[in-house]
């Protein structure tokens, strides 16, 4: 069984700057993978090359085996991608917004409805799916899109910052919702977050990204036992010489 | 005076006025576009002005008397007069043809006679229409002028013009040219003001529909999305045409009314019936407007939504589209006037080569039954078309659609920077 992601020393070059210089990791199926760092480090940049808005400079990175430079489109079918400040089109209700998503997924109009549904309970917006997104608050706004990414039930998911702009009790619930659907429906997670106690209540493996390469990765207890600390934070700022 | 009010202006003033694109659109584009726009009108004036002295005015003279030869000397004073001389009637048509003359004077056997006895003498004028504009009035203006003078110092109305006008090789009797040109021009109007309404509204749809995408951050959601990358663009094209034509469509009622208040206080017995006269276009002209239109729509509503792929929000995408708007302008209001064949070689092609001038130029044409201009018009415009649909369908297809970013000062173009939102 292929990879979900394979990414071999990948860079990305934007006019004078590096964004990524040399990344390199590995993501096995049904695994929840998250990358850390602070701004800039370069999360976005690779999570927009694995879901093939952005080509490599140099280096390869797969999905389940597949080139994201030569086979984008067959990589499309598959995924998701939840970008950090995404919206939702402002004039269609949630509900015509899910609608629309669910229609790239199947023409089939059962399963169109039982996406809507399922998106439904994610979200927990009730009635107000049928209000227009310009109504919603950002926290709405947010679970309606994370909704919309897992009610496809995709093989791979990428996640650029799930719990942004949630409250604690949204983020809790948005965490518990992503670990289910990893659990009964086979996703692989792919994720970005700033906020380390959310990666490490929530992810398989993380890895730390500092300045376009991965500075430490591992399981999150095995990174705070191998430099001694506390919490991920911790670590983050010893890996990087802060601490 | 309100507390802070000042202050909040000088802040406005300073923002509004440092933004290049504002400053450039509002202001710089208006104080070049219009002054060159009357530049073109006044430069065509000038010369078709000058053609008029140097166009021929046949006059075919049936009078063996002196006082036709004293009024064709007169007219010679201004114009450039050849003199038949004729015993027997003649076909006027055919001898204008035949002297590439655009006007004829025919003067009756009896003019001499009611001229010296100051009776009322019909005098036939014949002028070509072409239906290139109001510049084909300007040689029956000056004959109106010249006969009018001549009236003057004989007697009132003793020369009564009878005016026809030549409208593809047949005379039609009773119509005056310039009547019938202004007659045109004002049904003419409504091709460029369409343009105009049309173009803009469109651009502006679709260079904000791509815009709002990016600004709310729905694009890069839309473009992981298991379709072609190509039906994105042409579903933003489609939904552009919907909107604009539904638009269009209601602004051409309204105009319809607007105009129709005007022309129906005109007297019934002044209107002439253009359709009678063979001056509406044929149902084929019709459908090669129509074509004409759509292809020139659809470029430039491709070409907005590559302007809108260099911008980050909508505010930004309309101020560039502002940038496209003369080359909508110009030759929209100086075609309404100006024929292109009285234009110098090089701004002839100037013209020719803007897309946006040649549903304006097919609709002339048609009218004409020239067909062969209209389609030479709409292959040239489905070219260049194709050129802009591919660029902006190469620009949907990579990366450039979220990276690409144009900066306005020194309209320099370069990829945005991880630090501006790529991380």
């Amino acid at each position: 069984m292929s990879l979900a992601i394979e990414c071999v020393n990948v860079t990305k070059v934007f006019g004078k700057t590096q964004a990524l210089n040399g990344l390199s990791f590995k993501v096995e199926p049904g695994e929840i993978y998250g990358l850390i760092g602070p701004n800039g480090a370069g999360k976005t940049t690779a999570l927009r090359i694995a879901s093939t808005l952005l080509l490599p400079t140099s280096g390869i990175l797969k999905v389940s085996g597949l080139d994201v430079i030569k086979e984008a489109a067959k990589i499309r079918s598959f995924i998701v991608y939840l970008p950090e400040e995404a919206g939702a089109y402002r004039n269609l209700s949630g509900r015509e917004y899910l609608e629309f998503m669910a229609r790239f997924s199947t023409k089939d109009k059962g399963k169109v409805h039982g996406m809507i549904e399922e998106a439904a309970g994610i979200s927990g917006l009730g009635e107000r799916l049928d209000d227009r997104a310009k109504t919603y608050s950002k926290g709405m706004k947010r679970r309606l899109l994370v909704a919309r990414a897992l009610m496809t039930k995709p093989k791979l998911a990428i996640l650029d910052e799930p719990t942004s702009g949630l409250d604690v009790l949204h983020s809790f619930h948005v965490r518990e919702v992503i670990k289910r659907y990893v659990r009964e429906h086979d996703v692989t997670v792919l994720l970005s977050s700033h906020n380390m106690l959310e990666v490490e209540h929530l992810c398989d493996r993380v890895a730390l990204v500092n300045k376009g390469k991965i500075v430490a990765e591992g399981k999150p207890q095995e990174l705070k036992q191998k430099f001694g600390s506390a919490d991920l934070e911790e670590v983050f700022a010893k890996v990087v010489g802060f601490a | 005076m309100l507390k802070g009010f000042i202050n909040m202006l000088v802040k406005e003033l300073k923002e509004l006025m440092r933004d290049p694109k504002i400053f450039l659109g509002m202001i710089v584009i208006p104080l070049i576009m219009f002054p060159l726009l009357g530049g073109i009108i006044g430069f065509s004036m000038q010369t078709a002005q000058e053609s008029a002295q140097r166009a021929v005015v046949l006059v075919v003279n049936h009078d063996s008397g002196p006082n036709s030869t004293q009024f064709i000397s007169y007219l010679n004073s201004s114009l450039n007069v050849i003199r038949i001389d004729v015993t027997t009637p003649v076909n006027v048509s055919v001898l204008m043809n035949q002297y590439n003359a655009t006007d004829a004077v025919e003067i009756p056997s009896d003019f001499s006679e009611n001229v010296t006895s100051k009776q009322p003498v019909a005098v036939n004028f014949y002028s070509v229409f072409t239906g290139s504009g109001i510049l084909e009035t300007v040689t029956p203006s000056t004959i109106d002028a010249l006969v009018e003078q001549y009236n003057r110092y004989l007697a009132p109305d003793v020369v009564v013009p009878e005016k026809s006008v030549i409208i593809k090789g047949t005379i039609v009797e009773g119509v005056d040219p310039r009547l019938l040109s202004n007659l045109m021009i004002s049904q003419a109007i409504a091709m460029p003001i369409t343009m105009i309404i049309l173009l803009s509204y469109s651009m502006q749809i679709a260079a904000t529909s791509v815009a709002m995408e990016k600004e709310e951050k729905t694009l890069e959601t839309l473009l992981t999305l298991p379709m072609d990358r190509f039906s994105i663009l042409m579903g933003k094209l489609s939904g552009s045409i919907v909107v604009a034509g539904v638009g269009a469509v209601a602004y051409m009622i309204g105009f319809n009314f607007y105009m129709g208040s005007f022309t129906g206080a005109i007297p019934a017995g002044t209107s002439v019936d253009l359709a009678s006269l063979g001056l509406v276009p044929s149902l084929f002209g019709y459908l090669l407007v129509g074509i004409s239109l759509f292809v020139t729509l659809l470029s430039a509503l491709a070409l907005a939504v590559i302007v809108s792929a260099f911008v980050e929000d909508v505010r930004n995408a309309q101020s560039l589209i502002g940038y496209i708007y003369p080359f909508v302008f110009i030759p929209s209001l100086a075609l309404i006037y100006l024929d292109l064949n009285s234009l110098p070689f090089w701004l002839r092609l100037v013209f020719y080569a803007i897309p946006f001038s040649h549903p304006i130029i097919a609709s002339k044409a048609v009218v004409m039954g020239d067909y062969l201009t209209a389609i030479i018009g709409i292959v040239y415009v489905a070219a260049f078309t194709l050129v802009v649909m591919y660029v902006a369908s190469r620009l949907f297809a990579t990366e450039k659609i979220l990276t690409a970013k144009l900066k306005v000062r020194g309209l320099r173009r370069r990829e945005k920077p991880p630090a501006e939102g790529l991380e």
